[in-house]
């Protein structure tokens, strides 16, 4: 170890005085073999003679000169700035060179760094609190192990009994989703915003960016006194405004005006709660808006409506938190009827956080570095192409002296030239690919906003480009390593031909090439077949013609009915407009209302964690006939079913077949909150239809009457005679005419909700599709240069051939057929890897096997096509070649 | 290693001359080379110009140091002599050396015996 130490710090001094190092060791040599030749003088020769004798027997001086400086020092700081200027003249030499292998390494270092961006911004980037590893949230199962109907939360009671006892959390904290606006009188703005309890800033480590959290007096019941806004709405929607601190704001629903405390740090984003995921504006990926204190209300501490988190204790596992939780919550369920049934899971939170997005990103970064892989096979070939156009260049340096491991250098900085070269070509690609992705992506990949095309970019850029450098430089640095300089001088043939071995060895390149393109063309063979599969499912509604937009009455309850009646009556008679209807549970946008309920003939729950629930909707009357879902049983809601008249609800196909499989469900009846009240009527029953998940059969729905459900977020729905796009600005005016403070927002046709519902998988389609592209073009390529190369290399063969009697089409077969093997060993090869790697993209598919045979078959068939076709060029020379050729030759 | 002459080993090298400084005292590297030469009767063959890539090492790890001075007949010349870690580093080699060799040569000894 010591001795390690020395010799390190003798070396780095040798990087000073070079000079005076290096005349004192000539000045040693050169009295030394003065010294030998005046012994063999003394021994009786010739003085000449014993000076040839004294160098011979001292060695080669120069050579040892060289190695004295090189072992002197540092390893090869002088050297590399030779190799670098030589390297880079040699590349400037050959510009055509240059630019095709440089913009091939751009290509694949441009599409893997623009997805290692999105992994750093999306998945690397830890959220805004302290050690997030040790937070944790405790979510809801059932002991039985059975699938929960709807999501449910805990009891404050429960929480706050844990916070007591549990030892093994540091503290622990409830919190809901809560959803507002804040009411201006040119349209109001919606919130979306976090209720938490007193420990939650703490136990987050959260830190305000102006003004003060919340302190003890603002938690309490009653009315909300004290708000923070989130900073991104601060910015969007005070403009940064830092006078809003202290004074009050109106927010809708609230009876008095809370007072904005404080501003919270940027880039805070909502914790999960599955509770209010249905709800139309949830969105768990986005910056919260407003943070309001909330504190459990002794006369609901049983209501299960808290989402809790906790932070571990530093060095306690989550199976021990577990544990401990799980035994407290065991107790709380024989104690009290309305606990029991339910068990904690600790799920960490980055890694709820981050599923969504390693689901689309890590399949993508592995495409991408199956581009980046094939981008440096080419680069390789052509690397290796041109070593062998240098062999005798190399022979003549190796023959003078010049060492192997100086020789590898050499090739490995060229190539490593090239590669930055490359690669910062790349990172320009990446830049406006992730730009690209911003725009394309947002509802594809979570937390996308935060992603910015910055420094590590060119990080990731610069790296891979090393990366790569050592990938493609590798071969041919091996070839020149291995290289044989009395072989090499001795049959010195033409130019721009390649022996046996090295032909094999770009065979094995493009083969390999042609198997990764192959894996790329399945996975998006299997993308494109899922979106045509999802594009054949009967929906059971219409998309085409449909506007919705969220509207929202923010006044006071007493003006719920008068608004949404004379909103719909004004609207409904706009010119263009067929039907309007109001609703909440539009299809796709995720909405609906999980409710327990009881059903007629169904048994009563026994446990609190077996009761049914269902997802409801609410709508008026015209809602399916404008969806155009068929009644398929009963009666439509009519105007008058209003909160004067009995309830009643219509069902789907799908509830009957679950509920009444020999009967039907019209004149049953369902509860919520139990038996005794006043049931609700089934009054009618629809067609099924894909309303939650275009990929998800049919479920039980009940649908209720708006008029009686008097929804507060809901969408407005309108079927247009032509494109709705053009009746957007006249529906907007009717609904201020009628109140100016309503909200309006999210307006989108159907068809973009639905395009939005399938958009991970569509981004996943487009950016494999696009790869696969990118891979083919650059394996095509491959293929063709290396069959050229043959053709090249066989010139003499061929010409023999042609001379004693082979016709063209002999020789083209002959050319084909090297090139069909080259193609089919690829195939073959891609097919084996593709049925592996497709395993990664099965959460993507739809009613497609990863292993789909189809797609296999089109996919391969389809690029030994057009492979055939790279080979047609060369194939083609090959059948030109003159047999006077042969007799010419030598 | 067919050779009438054996090459040696670069680390025999390195030993064979901090046992030489050791034993000689300060010398300079023709002196060494002569040393090395007369002991070992021409058995050993080696490239003078390797001995200063030698003490070149010996010097960067610290076990023989050299300074400036003048030969027995006036010349310049750079004298090397052995540090007090040298010695050390030489009795461990020395001791390591004994075992192996003798492991070896009973080896040896024993395949001959069969």
């Amino acid at each position: 170890m010591t001795t390690w130490i020395f010799r390190l710090v003798s070396r780095v001094r040798g990087l000073f005085g070079q000079k005076q190092a290096d005349s004192e060791f000539d000045l040693e040599t050169q009295m030394h073999l003065q010294l030998l030749t005046e012994r063999f003088v003394q021994q009786g020769m010739n003085p000449k003679d014993a000076y040839s004798a004294a160098r011979r027997q001292f060695g080669n001086t120069t050579l040892l000169r060289q190695r004295h400086r090189e072992s002197r020092t540092l390893l090869f700081f002088p050297n590399l700035l030779l190799d670098l200027r030589y390297g880079l003249r040699m590349l400037w030499k050959s510009p055509a060179f240059t630019v095709i292998a440089a913009l091939t390494l751009a290509l694949g270092i441009g599409a893997t760094s623009a997805v290692f961006s999105l992994i750093q911004g999306v998945l690397l980037t830890p959220p805004p609190y302290q050690k997030p590893q040790q937070l944790m949230l405790l979510q809801t199962v059932r002991t039985d192990g059975k699938k929960m109907d709807s999501p449910r939360g805990w009891a404050a009671q429960q929480w706050m009994e844990w916070n007591e006892k549990v030892g093994s959390f540091q503290g622990i904290a409830g919190y809901g989703w809560t959803f507002n606006f804040l009411i201006r009188n040119d349209g109001s703005q919606s919130m979306q915003g976090m209720e938490v309890s007193k420990d939650y800033f703490r136990l987050m480590g959260l830190k305000t960016a102006l003004g003060h959290g919340f302190d003890d007096s603002d938690f309490g019941q009653g009315h909300v006194k004290s708000i923070l806004l989130g900073y991104e709405f601060w910015q969007r929607a005070f403009g940064g405004d830092k006078e809003i601190i202290g004074k009050t704001v109106r927010i809708s629903r609230w009876d008095s005006s809370p007072v904005v405390v404080g501003i919270m740090e940027p880039g805070v984003r909502f914790l999960p709660s599955p509770g209010a995921a249905k709800e139309p504006n949830y969105d768990v990926n986005a910056t919260v808006d407003l943070w309001v204190p909330a504190d459990p209300n002794p006369k609901y501490l049983k209501d299960p409506y808290w989402n809790v988190v906790g932070r571990l204790r530093d060095g306690v596992t989550p199976q021990r938190g577990l544990a401990e939780l799980a035994a407290i919550i065991a107790n709380e369920g024989r104690a009290e009827r309305e606990f029991e049934g339910f068990s904690p899971q600790l799920e960490p939170l980055t890694d709820e956080m981050n599923r969504d997005g390693r689901r689309i990103l890590l399949p993508l970064l592995g495409a991408a570095a199956l581009v980046l892989m094939i981008a440096c096979g080419n680069a390789a070939a052509l690397l290796l192409v041109r070593g062998l156009q240098r062999q005798q260049e190399y022979a003549v340096r190796i023959a003078m002296g010049m060492g192997r491991i100086g020789l590898l250098r050499q090739v490995l900085t060229e190539s490593l030239l090239l590669a930055i070269v490359g690669g910062t070509l790349g990172v320009g690609l990446a830049v406006f690919a992730v730009n690209l992705f911003k725009v394309i992506a947002q509802h594809a990949v979570p937390r996308l906003d935060g992603v910015t095309a910055g420094w590590p970019v060119l990080g990731w850029g610069l790296g891979l480009a090393v990366l790569a450098a050592f990938f493609a430089g590798a071969i041919p640095a091996l070839r020149a390593f291995r290289l044989n300089p009395m072989e090499v001088l001795k049959d010195a043939g033409p130019k721009g031909t390649a022996g046996i071995g090295e032909r094999r060895l770009l065979r094995g390149v493009a083969m390999l090439q042609t198997a990764l393109t192959l894996a790329l063309l399945v996975g998006a063979g299997l993308l494109i077949r899922t979106m045509v599969k999802i594009a054949e499912v009967p929906s059971g509604y219409n998309t085409s013609r449909i506007l919705t937009m969220s509207v929202t009455d923010v006044q006071s309850q007493s003006s719920w009915a008068p608004f949404h009646r004379q909103a719909l009556e004004r609207v409904a008679a706009l010119p263009g407009v067929q039907y309007a209807a109001f609703a909440w549970g539009v299809p796709l946008t995720g909405n609906n209302w999980p409710a327990t309920l009881d059903i007629e003939g169904q048994p009563p729950a026994a446990k609190e964690s077996d009761k049914i629930a269902l997802p409801m909707r609410a709508v008026t009357p015209d809602y399916f006939k404008l969806m155009g879902m068929t009644l398929i049983d009963g009666r439509e809601f009519r105007s008058t079913d209003d909160d004067k008249a009995p309830s009643i609800a219509i069902v789907n196909r799908a509830f009957t077949d679950r509920f009444f499989p020999n009967s039907n469900s019209v004149g049953r009846k369902v509860w919520f909150g139990g038996r005794d009240k006043p049931g609700i009527q089934i009054v009618g029953e629809i067609a099924n239809g894909r309303t939650d998940d275009l990929t998800q059969e049919p479920s039980p729905e009940i649908y209720l009457p708006l008029w009686q459900a008097q929804a507060f977020s809901k969408h407005l729905v309108v079927r247009t005679t032509a494109d709705p796009g053009t009746v957007v600005v006249a529906v907007e005016r009717t609904l201020r005419s009628v109140d100016p403070t309503a909200a309006i927002e999210n307006v989108k046709t159907l068809e973009q909700i639905r395009d939005d519902s399938l958009a991970s998988r569509t981004f996943a389609m487009h950016l494999l599709t696009g790869f696969s592209v990118l891979g083919s073009v650059l394996t095509l390529v491959g293929i063709y240069s290396v069959i050229s190369l043959s053709v090249a290399s066989r010139r003499r063969e061929l010409a023999i051939r042609s001379a004693v009697g082979a016709q063209q089409k002999d020789i083209r077969r002959l050319i084909f057929g090297e090139g069909f093997r080259l193609i089919a060993g690829g195939v073959l090869g891609g097919i084996v890897l593709a049925v592996v790697l497709s395993q990664v993209l099965r959460s993507f598919l739809f009613e497609v096997q990863p292993s789909d045979p189809a797609t296999f078959i089109v996919v391969g068939s389809l690029f030994i096509g057009v492979g055939l076709l790279a080979c047609w060029p060369p194939a083609r020379r090959a059948g030109k070649v003159d047999p006077l050729e042969a007799l010419r030759y030598e | 290693m067919s050779a009438d002459k054996s090459e040696v080993l670069q680390g025999t090298l390195d030993m064979m001359i901090l046992k030489t400084l050791h034993a000689l005292g300060p010398l300079h590297g023709f002196g060494i080379a002569r040393r090395i030469e007369q002991v070992s009767q021409d058995v050993l063959k080696l490239n003078e110009g390797t001995v200063y890539t030698s003490l070149l090492r010996l010097q960067q790890q610290g076990w023989i140091e050299s300074e400036w001075g003048t030969s027995e007949n006036n010349r310049k010349a750079r004298f090397y002599s052995i540090t007090r870690r040298g010695r050390t580093q030489l009795a461990v080699e020395t001791e390591n050396w004994e075992r192996i060799s003798g492991v070896i040569g009973r080896v040896l000894r024993l395949e001959a015996e069969k």
